[in-house]
């Protein structure tokens, strides 16, 4: 190894000594080609799907406000559509598509004047009554939603039929409100076709009710020991019940009749 | 006088560099309009520069065949995003670098080594060459072939920041700023760096530097 004395040979000198690799003219041809088609088959390849993501993320990285106004007023609006009281939009749809889009369909059809046919003939039971055109819609006469159930049966789109009167008028007689059923909720209860009409029963009293259960059976454990707790007043209440089912019993017994004597009849009656 | 120079050099880019900058603008607006053609100009003009870089980051030819590659192709793809902020090469080159680094960092227990030869065409190699030894023919070669061995060792020999900014300041003859800039940290940073790295490599080399 030659040491030159006037050339004093430092790190940065050894490292210059980098600087001039450099691959052969062979090496670029081939990289030439290599990145051509790497550079084709980005421009007709698709993107993989996380290329949208990491996309997003420089947007939002880029412009973190306006996106972050624009998330909290999306998040916002969320809110109220989905979680918010009656004064929110949804709650404003919800009404008018519970009731003035119903109220239309139901009133266009009964605005029509409807005459009777005169085929009909004269105390027909549908014709008994005078038909007069309804000139309001069915959600005011009626707010049972029984009546409101076959409103889609006379649009007026449709197509009258030669018959199609006389069913307005079966269902003007079905709509027409009944005076004497009271009006209740929807949803109010589960006898919901049952009469409010019917004649009060009277309540019926539960013959159990009056039972003390312990006292019933102490009585009972102690009726063969002492005869006092077996005609207890406590069981006055019981004793009616009891006293039902003997009958019944004793019905049932009636009821067999003796035939010949190798048989025993016996009848059931309901 | 010198010592400003030498600083404000190694802070701020050259006015060469911010016209070749705005020069590589025109070109990506044009790629960004759809030019795809353009590409290969800006391709042409930093192969080397980037191949360099990577090369001496990995020391492995293949490997940073291949980086660079993927450099350029990841920056072709991405070019819609480039506004402009910084200039062309050092998104380029920042691109060259993460990638070499990740690369780094996935094979870190790798050591396969291919030297590329040295060109004696540059004075200054053919000067320090001479300098170090006065060996002709083949004895020359091996004793080139063997200092550029021991030199890639002890670039190996860095941790994967030291020997980044080793090469970007020594060898590709990049500001601190600009080293700041591609590999995003302080150029205080970049300067620490650069000092405890030449240290290193002054240890290891110690055999062919002269006292």
């Amino acid at each position: 190894m030659k040491r030159d004395t006037d050339r004093k040979i430092t790190v940065e000198d050894l490292l210059r000594l980098k600087r001039a690799e450099r691959p052969a003219a062979e090496f670029w041809a081939t990289f030439e080609s290599e990145i051509r088609a790497k550079q084709l088959s980005a421009i007709v390849n698709k993107r993989p799907w996380w290329d949208g993501i990491s996309r997003i993320i420089w947007v939002v990285h880029r412009h973190p406000v306006p996106v972050g106004a624009a998330a909290a007023l999306a998040l916002a609006y969320m809110g109220v559509r989905y979680m918010g009281g009656p004064a929110g939009p949804a709650a404003s749809n919800r009404a008018n598509l519970a009731q003035p889009v119903a109220a239309a369909t139901v009133a266009a059809p009964a605005a029509r004047p409807v005459d009777r046919p005169a085929a009909l003939p004269e105390g027909a039971g549908f014709a008994a009554r005078e038909v007069t055109p309804v000139q309001e819609p069915v959600m005011a006469v009626s707010e049972s939603h029984i009546t409101k159930a076959p409103v889609t049966v006379a649009n007026p789109s449709a197509s009258r039929s030669p018959f199609a009167d006389g069913i307005v008028i079966t269902f003007s007689d079905v709509r027409e409100p009944a005076p004497d059923y009271p009006q209740r909720s929807v949803f109010g209860s589960d006898n919901e076709f049952e009469p409010a009409s019917t004649p009060a029963r009277a309540p019926k009293a539960d013959p159990l009710a009056g039972l003390d259960p312990a006292a019933e059976r102490r009585a009972r454990l102690l009726a063969p020991a002492l005869p006092a707790y077996a005609s207890g007043g406590s069981r006055a209440v019981a004793s009616d019940w009891m006293k039902t089912k003997a009958s019944s019993n004793e019905r049932m017994y009636e009821s067999m009749d003796q035939g010949p004597s190798d048989r025993m009849l016996v009848g059931f009656r309901f | 006088m010198n010592a400003s120079k030498t600083i404000e050099k190694t802070l701020v880019a050259s006015p060469e560099r911010k016209l070749e900058a705005d020069a590589d603008l025109d070109i990506v607006r044009q790629v960004q309009a759809g030019d795809v053609a353009a590409f290969d100009r800006l391709i042409v003009k930093y192969r080397e520069r980037v191949l360099g870089i990577i090369y001496n980051m990995t020391s492995n030819r293949e490997d940073a065949s291949d980086l660079t590659q993927d450099a350029f192709i990841k920056a072709f793809q991405s070019i819609h995003r480039f506004q402009g902020q910084a200039s062309f090469f050092t998104w380029l080159y920042r691109i060259a670098v993460n990638s070499t680094l990740s690369h780094l960092r996935k094979n870190r227990l790798r050591s396969f080594f291919s030297l590329e030869s040295i060109r004696e065409e540059d004075p200054v190699s053919r000067e320090v060459i001479d300098a170090l030894t006065d060996r002709t023919g083949a004895g020359r070669d091996a004793f080139v072939r063997e200092l550029q061995e021991k030199l890639n060792d002890a670039m190996q020999k860095l941790s994967i920041n030291h020997r980044t900014v080793v090469t970007l300041f020594e060898i590709d003859g990049l500001s601190h700023q600009e080293i700041a800039d591609i590999m995003e940290c302080s150029v205080g940073t970049v300067r620490s760096r650069l000092h405890y790295a030449k240290q290193l490599l002054q240890a290891e080399l110690q055999p062919y530097l002269p006292k």
